[in-house]
Protein backbone atom coordinates (compact mmCIF):
# COMPACT_ATOMS: atom_id res chain seq x y z
CA UNK A 1 0.00 0.00 0.00
CA UNK A 2 1.96 3.35 -0.98
CA UNK A 3 2.59 5.71 1.37
CA UNK A 4 3.45 9.51 1.28
CA UNK A 5 6.82 10.13 1.12
CA UNK A 6 8.66 13.19 3.02
CA UNK A 7 8.60 15.22 -0.59
CA UNK A 8 5.38 14.18 -1.14
CA UNK A 9 4.15 15.34 2.79
CA UNK A 10 6.06 18.53 1.86
CA UNK A 11 4.19 19.37 -1.41
CA UNK A 12 0.82 18.62 -0.01
CA UNK A 13 1.32 20.52 2.97
CA UNK A 14 -0.97 23.67 2.31
CA UNK A 15 -3.76 21.65 2.01
CA UNK A 16 -3.64 18.85 4.38
CA UNK A 17 -5.15 20.36 7.36
CA UNK A 18 -8.90 21.18 9.00
CA UNK A 19 -11.85 22.23 6.39
CA UNK A 20 -9.18 20.83 3.86
CA UNK A 21 -7.85 17.03 3.43
CA UNK A 22 -7.01 14.59 5.90
CA UNK A 23 -3.62 12.78 5.67
CA UNK A 24 -6.01 10.05 5.09
CA UNK A 25 -7.71 11.89 1.96
CA UNK A 26 -4.02 12.71 0.98
CA UNK A 27 -3.14 9.29 0.56
CA UNK A 28 -6.49 8.44 -1.06
CA UNK A 29 -5.98 10.73 -3.95
CA UNK A 30 -2.21 9.45 -4.32
CA UNK A 31 -4.48 5.67 -4.46
CA UNK A 32 -6.87 6.96 -6.84
CA UNK A 33 -7.42 7.46 -10.40
CA UNK A 34 -9.28 10.21 -12.15
CA UNK A 35 -10.52 10.22 -15.73
CA UNK A 36 -10.41 13.51 -17.96
CA UNK A 37 -12.69 13.63 -20.66
CA UNK A 38 -11.44 16.36 -23.22
CA UNK A 39 -8.45 18.42 -21.36
CA UNK A 40 -9.19 21.54 -23.83
CA UNK A 41 -11.17 24.79 -22.04
CA UNK A 42 -12.33 23.10 -19.05
CA UNK A 43 -11.00 19.94 -18.49
CA UNK A 44 -7.13 21.56 -18.92
CA UNK A 45 -7.70 23.67 -15.53
CA UNK A 46 -9.37 20.11 -14.40
CA UNK A 47 -6.28 17.56 -14.78
CA UNK A 48 -3.97 20.30 -13.29
CA UNK A 49 -6.07 20.97 -10.20
CA UNK A 50 -5.98 16.96 -9.60
CA UNK A 51 -2.25 16.49 -11.04
CA UNK A 52 -1.16 19.68 -8.10
CA UNK A 53 -3.23 17.75 -5.32
CA UNK A 54 -1.30 14.60 -6.28
CA UNK A 55 -4.28 12.39 -7.78
CA UNK A 56 -1.50 9.24 -7.85
CA UNK A 57 -3.11 8.54 -11.84
CA UNK A 58 -4.65 10.93 -14.34
CA UNK A 59 -5.84 10.29 -17.76
CA UNK A 60 -6.56 12.65 -20.30
CA UNK A 61 -8.41 11.96 -23.46
CA UNK A 62 -8.32 14.53 -26.50
CA UNK A 63 -8.23 13.92 -30.14
CA UNK A 64 -6.46 15.99 -32.56
CA UNK A 65 -3.36 18.69 -32.76
CA UNK A 66 -3.48 22.14 -31.37
CA UNK A 67 -4.74 25.04 -33.14
CA UNK A 68 -5.25 28.77 -32.85
CA UNK A 69 -8.30 29.00 -31.57
CA UNK A 70 -7.62 26.65 -28.98
CA UNK A 71 -5.48 28.99 -27.18
CA UNK A 72 -8.07 31.42 -26.11
CA UNK A 73 -9.04 29.34 -23.22
CA UNK A 74 -6.82 25.85 -23.06
CA UNK A 75 -4.44 26.70 -20.94
CA UNK A 76 -2.83 23.24 -21.86
CA UNK A 77 -1.36 24.82 -24.94
CA UNK A 78 0.88 27.10 -25.72
CA UNK A 79 2.77 28.59 -28.80
CA UNK A 80 5.46 26.43 -28.82
CA UNK A 81 2.79 23.26 -29.29
CA UNK A 82 0.80 24.80 -32.13
CA UNK A 83 0.40 21.98 -34.90
CA UNK A 84 1.18 18.82 -32.23
CA UNK A 85 -1.08 16.32 -30.67
CA UNK A 86 -3.08 17.78 -27.91
CA UNK A 87 -3.18 14.55 -25.49
CA UNK A 88 0.64 13.78 -25.62
CA UNK A 89 1.65 17.62 -25.31
CA UNK A 90 -1.00 18.42 -22.97
CA UNK A 91 0.21 14.96 -21.04
CA UNK A 92 4.04 16.28 -20.99
CA UNK A 93 2.85 19.91 -19.52
CA UNK A 94 0.71 17.90 -16.74
CA UNK A 95 3.90 15.92 -16.12
CA UNK A 96 5.96 19.08 -15.40
CA UNK A 97 3.56 19.79 -12.84
CA UNK A 98 4.44 17.21 -10.50
CA UNK A 99 6.81 14.24 -10.45
CA UNK A 100 5.08 12.38 -7.93
CA UNK A 101 1.99 11.43 -10.34
CA UNK A 102 1.62 9.62 -13.46
CA UNK A 103 0.01 11.14 -16.51
CA UNK A 104 -1.89 9.01 -19.28
CA UNK A 105 -2.77 10.85 -22.80
CA UNK A 106 -5.57 8.91 -24.91
CA UNK A 107 -4.92 10.45 -28.62
CA UNK A 108 -8.80 10.46 -29.60
CA UNK A 109 -12.35 10.45 -28.28
CA UNK A 110 -13.14 6.68 -26.99
CA UNK A 111 -15.98 5.43 -28.14
CA UNK A 112 -18.73 3.11 -26.30
CA UNK A 113 -16.52 0.44 -25.30
CA UNK A 114 -13.45 2.02 -24.52
CA UNK A 115 -15.11 4.76 -22.91
CA UNK A 116 -16.17 1.76 -20.26
CA UNK A 117 -12.92 -0.34 -20.43
CA UNK A 118 -11.69 3.69 -19.29
CA UNK A 119 -14.23 4.00 -16.79
CA UNK A 120 -13.79 0.55 -14.82
CA UNK A 121 -10.04 2.50 -14.34
CA UNK A 122 -11.15 5.33 -13.18
CA UNK A 123 -12.52 6.13 -9.45
CA UNK A 124 -13.98 9.66 -10.81
CA UNK A 125 -14.75 10.71 -14.44
CA UNK A 126 -14.65 14.07 -15.38
CA UNK A 127 -17.06 15.44 -18.52
CA UNK A 128 -15.43 18.12 -20.52
CA UNK A 129 -16.69 17.34 -23.63
CA UNK A 130 -17.95 19.93 -26.09
CA UNK A 131 -20.83 17.86 -27.25
CA UNK A 132 -23.85 16.08 -26.00
CA UNK A 133 -23.32 12.66 -27.80
CA UNK A 134 -19.89 12.14 -25.89
CA UNK A 135 -21.66 13.69 -22.51
CA UNK A 136 -24.10 10.83 -22.72
CA UNK A 137 -21.29 7.99 -23.98
CA UNK A 138 -19.39 9.33 -20.75
CA UNK A 139 -22.59 9.62 -18.53
CA UNK A 140 -23.47 5.99 -19.39
CA UNK A 141 -19.81 4.58 -18.51
CA UNK A 142 -19.88 6.07 -15.66
CA UNK A 143 -23.58 4.86 -14.54
CA UNK A 144 -22.19 1.50 -15.81
CA UNK A 145 -19.31 1.40 -13.78
CA UNK A 146 -20.58 2.52 -10.74
CA UNK A 147 -18.44 5.95 -10.91
CA UNK A 148 -19.34 8.99 -10.13
CA UNK A 149 -19.51 11.54 -12.89
CA UNK A 150 -18.42 15.50 -12.75
CA UNK A 151 -20.63 16.95 -15.93
CA UNK A 152 -19.02 20.89 -16.25
CA UNK A 153 -21.00 22.51 -19.62
CA UNK A 154 -20.09 25.76 -20.39
CA UNK A 155 -21.73 28.35 -23.24
CA UNK A 156 -20.71 32.30 -23.75
CA UNK A 157 -19.36 33.53 -19.90
CA UNK A 158 -21.62 31.03 -18.32
CA UNK A 159 -21.36 27.49 -17.29
CA UNK A 160 -22.43 24.68 -14.65
CA UNK A 161 -21.65 21.26 -13.29
CA UNK A 162 -23.44 18.32 -12.30
CA UNK A 163 -21.97 15.78 -9.98
CA UNK A 164 -23.72 12.31 -10.68
CA UNK A 165 -23.47 9.50 -8.07
CA UNK A 166 -24.78 6.80 -10.32
CA UNK A 167 -27.94 5.10 -9.42
CA UNK A 168 -29.02 8.39 -6.43
CA UNK A 169 -28.75 11.00 -7.95
CA UNK A 170 -29.88 12.28 -11.23
CA UNK A 171 -27.53 11.58 -14.28
CA UNK A 172 -27.31 13.29 -17.63
CA UNK A 173 -29.83 11.50 -19.12
CA UNK A 174 -32.15 12.10 -16.14
CA UNK A 175 -32.06 15.83 -17.09
CA UNK A 176 -32.22 15.81 -20.87
CA UNK A 177 -34.11 12.72 -21.74
CA UNK A 178 -34.00 14.10 -25.40
CA UNK A 179 -30.20 14.81 -26.78
CA UNK A 180 -30.20 19.00 -27.23
CA UNK A 181 -28.38 19.92 -30.57
CA UNK A 182 -25.15 21.92 -29.75
CA UNK A 183 -22.73 23.50 -32.09
CA UNK A 184 -19.02 22.13 -32.01
CA UNK A 185 -18.32 25.53 -32.18
CA UNK A 186 -19.43 28.21 -30.10
CA UNK A 187 -18.45 31.29 -28.50
CA UNK A 188 -16.90 31.03 -24.75
CA UNK A 189 -14.13 33.49 -23.40
CA UNK A 190 -11.03 31.21 -21.66
CA UNK A 191 -12.06 32.67 -18.08
CA UNK A 192 -15.34 31.15 -17.52
CA UNK A 193 -13.56 27.81 -18.55
CA UNK A 194 -10.85 27.78 -16.64
CA UNK A 195 -13.13 28.77 -13.46
CA UNK A 196 -15.57 25.81 -14.22
CA UNK A 197 -12.72 23.35 -14.97
CA UNK A 198 -11.18 24.32 -11.81
CA UNK A 199 -14.47 23.54 -9.57
CA UNK A 200 -15.08 20.57 -11.51
CA UNK A 201 -11.55 19.27 -10.02
CA UNK A 202 -12.38 20.31 -7.17
CA UNK A 203 -15.49 18.37 -6.75
CA UNK A 204 -13.40 15.66 -7.78
CA UNK A 205 -11.05 16.09 -5.11
CA UNK A 206 -13.41 15.97 -2.68
CA UNK A 207 -14.97 12.75 -3.57
CA UNK A 208 -11.77 10.72 -3.63
CA UNK A 209 -10.29 12.30 -0.54
CA UNK A 210 -14.13 11.69 1.15
CA UNK A 211 -13.84 15.10 2.51
CA UNK A 212 -15.95 18.05 2.19
CA UNK A 213 -20.14 18.13 0.51
CA UNK A 214 -19.73 17.40 -3.32
CA UNK A 215 -22.54 18.43 -5.43
CA UNK A 216 -24.27 15.11 -5.79
CA UNK A 217 -27.84 15.91 -6.90
CA UNK A 218 -27.58 19.51 -7.56
CA UNK A 219 -26.72 21.32 -10.83
CA UNK A 220 -24.50 24.69 -10.22
CA UNK A 221 -24.99 27.15 -12.75
CA UNK A 222 -22.54 30.17 -12.69
CA UNK A 223 -24.07 33.01 -14.65
CA UNK A 224 -20.44 35.50 -15.07
CA UNK A 225 -22.27 37.88 -17.87
CA UNK A 226 -25.02 38.96 -15.07
CA UNK A 227 -23.24 38.19 -11.95
CA UNK A 228 -25.62 35.42 -10.80
CA UNK A 229 -25.56 31.92 -9.46
CA UNK A 230 -27.80 29.46 -8.27
CA UNK A 231 -27.79 25.59 -7.26
CA UNK A 232 -30.70 23.16 -8.35
CA UNK A 233 -31.80 20.34 -6.54
CA UNK A 234 -32.11 17.89 -9.49
CA UNK A 235 -34.82 15.31 -9.41
CA UNK A 236 -33.94 11.87 -10.59
CA UNK A 237 -36.27 10.43 -12.98
CA UNK A 238 -36.99 6.51 -12.33
CA UNK A 239 -38.13 5.79 -15.95
CA UNK A 240 -34.42 7.14 -16.92
CA UNK A 241 -33.55 4.48 -19.71
CA UNK A 242 -29.65 4.81 -18.56
CA UNK A 243 -30.27 4.85 -14.53
CA UNK A 244 -33.96 4.58 -13.69
CA UNK A 245 -34.71 2.66 -10.61
CA UNK A 246 -37.64 0.66 -12.81
CA UNK A 247 -34.38 -0.96 -15.02
CA UNK A 248 -31.44 -0.94 -12.67
CA UNK A 249 -30.07 -4.00 -14.46
CA UNK A 250 -30.93 -3.45 -18.44
CA UNK A 251 -31.82 -0.19 -20.51
CA UNK A 252 -28.42 1.71 -21.98
CA UNK A 253 -26.62 1.18 -19.12
CA UNK A 254 -26.32 -2.53 -17.35
CA UNK A 255 -24.50 -2.34 -13.88
CA UNK A 256 -21.80 -4.90 -13.39
CA UNK A 257 -20.54 -2.40 -9.97
CA UNK A 258 -23.55 -2.42 -7.98
CA UNK A 259 -24.26 -3.76 -4.23
CA UNK A 260 -26.62 -6.35 -3.54
CA UNK A 261 -29.51 -3.90 -2.92
CA UNK A 262 -29.00 -2.39 -6.46
CA UNK A 263 -26.71 0.78 -5.23
CA UNK A 264 -23.17 1.86 -5.76
CA UNK A 265 -20.51 0.13 -3.01
CA UNK A 266 -19.82 3.95 -1.94
CA UNK A 267 -18.13 4.00 1.41
CA UNK A 268 -19.44 5.57 4.18
CA UNK A 269 -18.12 8.68 3.88
CA UNK A 270 -19.16 9.15 -0.37
CA UNK A 271 -16.46 8.10 -1.81
CA UNK A 272 -16.29 4.90 -4.41
CA UNK A 273 -15.52 1.77 -2.63
CA UNK A 274 -11.77 1.29 -3.47
CA UNK B 1 -47.83 38.51 -8.10
CA UNK B 2 -44.30 38.10 -9.16
CA UNK B 3 -42.01 35.84 -10.21
CA UNK B 4 -38.05 36.40 -10.46
CA UNK B 5 -36.74 35.15 -13.62
CA UNK B 6 -33.24 33.93 -14.63
CA UNK B 7 -32.45 32.84 -17.97
CA UNK B 8 -28.81 31.29 -18.03
CA UNK B 9 -26.57 28.84 -20.50
CA UNK B 10 -26.54 28.90 -24.63
CA UNK B 11 -27.96 31.64 -26.10
CA UNK B 12 -28.09 34.04 -22.88
CA UNK B 13 -28.22 37.42 -24.72
CA UNK B 14 -31.42 36.33 -26.21
CA UNK B 15 -32.93 36.70 -22.64
CA UNK B 16 -32.00 40.47 -22.51
CA UNK B 17 -34.94 42.14 -23.26
CA UNK B 18 -36.81 39.64 -20.26
CA UNK B 19 -37.61 41.74 -17.58
CA UNK B 20 -35.96 40.63 -14.24
CA UNK B 21 -39.33 40.01 -12.44
CA UNK B 22 -42.41 38.05 -14.31
CA UNK B 23 -45.63 39.98 -13.45
CA UNK B 24 -48.60 37.11 -13.42
CA UNK B 25 -52.05 36.70 -12.19
CA UNK B 26 -52.15 34.85 -8.83
CA UNK B 27 -51.79 31.27 -8.55
CA UNK B 28 -50.11 30.93 -11.98
CA UNK B 29 -48.58 27.84 -13.10
CA UNK B 30 -45.27 27.04 -14.40
CA UNK B 31 -46.88 26.32 -18.51
CA UNK B 32 -48.45 29.96 -18.07
CA UNK B 33 -45.48 31.35 -16.85
CA UNK B 34 -43.81 29.60 -19.59
CA UNK B 35 -46.03 31.08 -22.01
CA UNK B 36 -45.83 34.45 -20.71
CA UNK B 37 -41.97 34.40 -21.43
CA UNK B 38 -42.50 33.39 -24.90
CA UNK B 39 -44.07 36.35 -25.79
CA UNK B 40 -41.75 38.52 -24.16
CA UNK B 41 -39.07 37.47 -26.87
CA UNK B 42 -38.36 37.95 -30.30
CA UNK B 43 -39.93 35.80 -32.77
CA UNK B 44 -37.73 32.52 -32.97
CA UNK B 45 -36.34 33.16 -29.63
CA UNK B 46 -38.49 30.89 -27.24
CA UNK B 47 -36.67 28.83 -24.99
CA UNK B 48 -35.39 25.50 -26.54
CA UNK B 49 -37.94 22.42 -25.15
CA UNK B 50 -34.83 20.82 -24.14
CA UNK B 51 -33.99 24.13 -21.44
CA UNK B 52 -34.02 22.43 -17.98
CA UNK B 53 -36.98 24.12 -15.71
CA UNK B 54 -36.39 24.89 -11.75
CA UNK B 55 -38.30 26.65 -9.30
CA UNK B 56 -37.10 28.21 -6.02
CA UNK B 57 -34.19 26.07 -6.66
CA UNK B 58 -36.62 22.45 -7.48
CA UNK B 59 -35.54 21.05 -11.00
CA UNK B 60 -39.16 20.32 -12.62
CA UNK B 61 -37.71 18.92 -15.86
CA UNK B 62 -37.10 20.54 -19.24
CA UNK B 63 -39.55 23.42 -21.12
CA UNK B 64 -40.73 20.63 -23.26
CA UNK B 65 -41.94 17.70 -20.28
CA UNK B 66 -42.05 18.96 -16.80
CA UNK B 67 -43.69 18.27 -13.79
CA UNK B 68 -47.29 20.72 -13.37
CA UNK B 69 -46.39 23.15 -11.19
CA UNK B 70 -48.87 26.39 -9.21
CA UNK B 71 -46.31 29.10 -8.86
CA UNK B 72 -46.39 32.04 -5.73
CA UNK B 73 -45.26 35.28 -4.99
CA UNK B 74 -41.64 35.54 -5.01
CA UNK B 75 -40.61 32.36 -6.47
CA UNK B 76 -37.77 32.00 -8.57
CA UNK B 77 -37.88 30.79 -12.42
CA UNK B 78 -34.85 29.72 -13.77
CA UNK B 79 -34.27 28.14 -17.20
CA UNK B 80 -31.32 26.38 -18.18
CA UNK B 81 -30.36 26.74 -21.79
CA UNK B 82 -28.26 23.09 -22.71
CA UNK B 83 -24.36 24.07 -22.13
CA UNK B 84 -21.68 21.69 -23.05
CA UNK B 85 -17.91 22.11 -22.59
CA UNK B 86 -14.77 22.09 -24.88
Amino acid sequence: MPELSPEEQERYARQIGPGVLSPEGQLCLKRSTALIARAGGMGGPAAMVLVMAGVGRVIIAHGGRLSSPDLNRQVLGSEEALGQPRAESFAQRLRSLNRFVTVDSVDHEPDDEEALALARRADVILSCAPGFAERMRLNRAAVTAGVPLVDAAQWGMSGSLVVVRPRQTACLRCLYPQQPDFEELFPVVGGISSALGSLAGLEAIKILARTGEPLYGRLWTIDAYHGRTSILNLRRDPRCPCCGSENPQGGDCPSFRLGENGTVPFDAQGGPQS
Amino acid sequence: MNVRLMITGRGYPAAESLPANLTLADSATLDEALQAIAGLLPEGEAPSGNCLVAVSGMHLGTVRDHRPHVLGDGDELVLVAPMAGG
